[in-house]
């Protein structure tokens, strides 16, 4: 009985140790262990959820429109330790849909332990992979992949970085019968060959995250943005659809990057232990 | 020393067996694709990441002449690329696609592809690669998805295997369609013209008197744009026309710059004699209109070309002799053995 007891003891105590010790490990900052971070665009109109079709959100001009695609692609992502350091992920592309729920959660891998307080990104597709060769066009990047909802300038070489289609009683019906519109922004600063360069319309936000995404063994952080597609009339620049509802060349396409590189921030960030 | 002679020895058994393969196997290596010919300059194409091999070229031949490329599978590339009129369309100024709907720019020749650096009329678009796309989509030519396209080859029994063959497995996917389509652009090289043969001191490279004066007079009236063995510098320019139908502004549309307007890319001449009619909205029938317009009509619009304004005078002075000698130029460039080649021809 004694035996027994001290058996227990013993078990008990080892077990205990051992769960503390683990417990220690999972949490403190080792840059050899890793964990994923993922990132959740939750778009929005305003204050509203962004829902397809529903007609009348309504921009600071007071138009009244309603959204039929939002579609942009993500890349160049880093995060900033709060130490300093920067932890980038290079070669991956993402497109961000609102039509397609899973393509709004990025998943970023092998993320060293740390407290990450900043958060960079590019909007579209940078300049190098730009002109890339074709074999190396996979995923997100495939241009023969987006079907009807094209994200790609086929008549002058080039990824559509945004675009966000849909109608509005705004649009004068002698410009289009639908009163659709459509803002396509792409540009990436191309000259090939030696030839001029276009305007540049790649954009990098800088995001603080307040709420820090602290990645340990035990902690896969999901960030989580608010997306305000609201911005993308009502940044630096007014855009009426009255008057922009058609888009499809780099150079008009300026004022709304300059507009949608301030609609996306850090709401929260979930630093749940797995 | 005893096992350095063993080693030479291997090595002069090993080297002696390679060159009696080469020796006495010559018919063994496979047909090589793609030639540049000697009097050609190095391709700008990088070949070292897509070179056409047999089963690439034949899955490209197929594809580029197969209606599934269209929406509803009546224009393949062929249609307006026709190999007999150095792949570019006949008889049509504009483009004829899918319903009858017409472009507004003529078709362009498709030859010597690996020594181009810009694409289309404007260059909008950097790389062979990329190029079939922009036809594939275009709502009045062959109107189609690109993403469709690669769902219907998955549907067809013949492709699986022509893409395993070209590329190990037999996946059927964007990259991979692209690269099979540049595979045989790439082997479609007209070098074999009576000029060239002249130039390179081969049987048959005889020019006449009169093909020689003119020769001497494009060299001095039209080089300065249609330069080097491939007669164009690729260089995008203003060249008077008067500006008419679709007001098209050219480069412009794609750089969106001031000074490229109504610039378009200077065609190579090579099979000139075959690809009218001409300029980028087709507007001249024949290569006496287009030197005619060069001596006559030039027109003093936005951007004309400084070679074209010299002198305190509009275009090239050009009599109607030296017209004569240098249309009976041109026509020593048409490569009838490129424009019959039968391995290009619908499989």
């Amino acid at each position: 009985m004694r035996i027994h007891f001290s058996t227990i003891l013993s078990v008990l105590i080892a077990s205990f140790t051992f769960v503390a010790c683990h417990k220690e490990a999972d949490d403190a900052i080792d840059p050899n262990t890793k964990n994923s971070v993922s990132i959740q665009f939750e778009n929005r109109v305003g204050d509203q959820k962004l829902v397809l079709g529903t007609p009348a959100y309504k921009n600071a001009a007071g138009e009244p429109f309603g959204i039929t695609a939002l579609n942009y692609f993500v890349s160049n992502i880093a995060l900033k330790n709060e130490d300093g350091t920067v932890q980038k992920f290079p070669n991956q592309y993402f497109l961000v849909r609102q039509a397609d729920a899973a393509s709004q959660i990025i998943t970023l891998k092998d993320v060293p332990s740390g407290n990450y307080s900043e958060m960079t990104f590019t909007i579209g597709v940078d300049s190098t992979k730009s002109v890339s060769p074709v074999a190396e066009r996979v995923g997100a990047l495939d241009v023969t992949s987006y079907g009807n909802d094209g994200m790609y300038w086929s008549w002058n070489s080039g990824y559509i970085f945004l675009k966000l289609e849909g109608t509005s009683t705004a649009v004068p019906k002698t410009t289009n019968a639908n009163q659709a519109f459509a803002l396509h922004v792409g540009g990436y600063g191309g000259g090939w060959n030696g030839a001029a360069k276009t305007v540049n319309n790649l954009r990098t936000v800088t995001l603080p995250i307040t709420t820090k995404a602290t990645v340990r063994g035990n902690i896969a952080p999901e960030i989580h943005l608010f997306v305000d597609a609201l911005k993308i009339f009502d940044g630096p620049n007014k855009i009426s659809l009255a008057t922009t509802n058609s888009v499809h060349s780099p150079t008009v396409a300026t004022p709304i990057a300059d507009n949608y590189k301030t609609m996306f921030q850090v709401d929260h960030v979930h630093n749940d232990k797995q | 020393m005893n096992r350095f002679s063993n080693r030479l020895c291997f090595l002069l058994v090993v080297s002696g067996w390679l060159v009696g393969c080469q020796a006495t196997e010559p018919d063994a290596q496979p047909e090589v694709l793609f030639v540049k010919p000697t009097n050609f300059p190095e391709p700008v194409y990088a070949l070292d990441q897509n070179r056409p091999t047999d089963a690439g070229f034949k899955l490209g031949r197929a594809l580029f002449y197969d209606g599934m490329l269209s929406r509803d599978g009546s224009i393949s590339c062929a249609e307006c690329h026709n190999q007999a009129y150095a792949f570019t369309h006949h008889q049509h100024d504009v483009s004829h696609g899918i319903d009858n709907q017409v472009g507004t720019r003529n078709s362009m020749p498709i030859q010597n592809l690996a020594w181009a650096s810009d694409f289309f009329w404007d260059g909008g678009v950097h790389s062979l690669d990329l190029a079939p796309i922009a036809p594939i989509e275009n709502p009045v030519e062959m109107d189609e998805k690109s993403t469709n396209v690669i769902t219907k080859l998955r549907q067809i029994t013949k492709y699986p295997p022509m893409f395993k063959a070209a590329f190990g497995t037999d996946e059927i996917n964007g990259p991979r369609f692209l690269q099979a389509l540049s595979q045989f652009m790439l082997t479609l090289v007209s070098g074999n013209s009576r000029y060239d043969k002249w130039v390179r001191k081969e049987p048959g490279g005889t020019l006449t008197d009169d093909e020689l004066a003119g020769l001497t007079a494009f060299r001095a009236k039209c080089s300065g744009c249609h330069t080097g063995e491939l007669f164009t510098d690729n260089s995008f320019r203003n060249n008077g026309l008067f500006i008419q139908g679709s007001k098209d502004e050219g480069r412009a549309h794609v750089t969106e710059l001031a000074q490229d307007r109504y610039k378009f890319k200077v065609p190579s001449l090579r099979n000139v004699e075959k690809t009218l009619p001409y300029m980028h909205d087709g507007r001249f029938y024949s290569l006496d209109a287009v030197l005619t317009h060069y001596a006559e009509n030039v027109q003093k619009t936005e951007n004309l070309d400084p070679l074209l304004q010299q002198n305190g005078r509009l275009g090239i002075q050009l009599t109607d002799n030296d017209k004569r000698q240098i249309i009976a130029f041109l026509k020593t460039l048409t490569d009838d053995q490129f424009l019959r080649d039968p391995r290009f021809v619908e499989p």
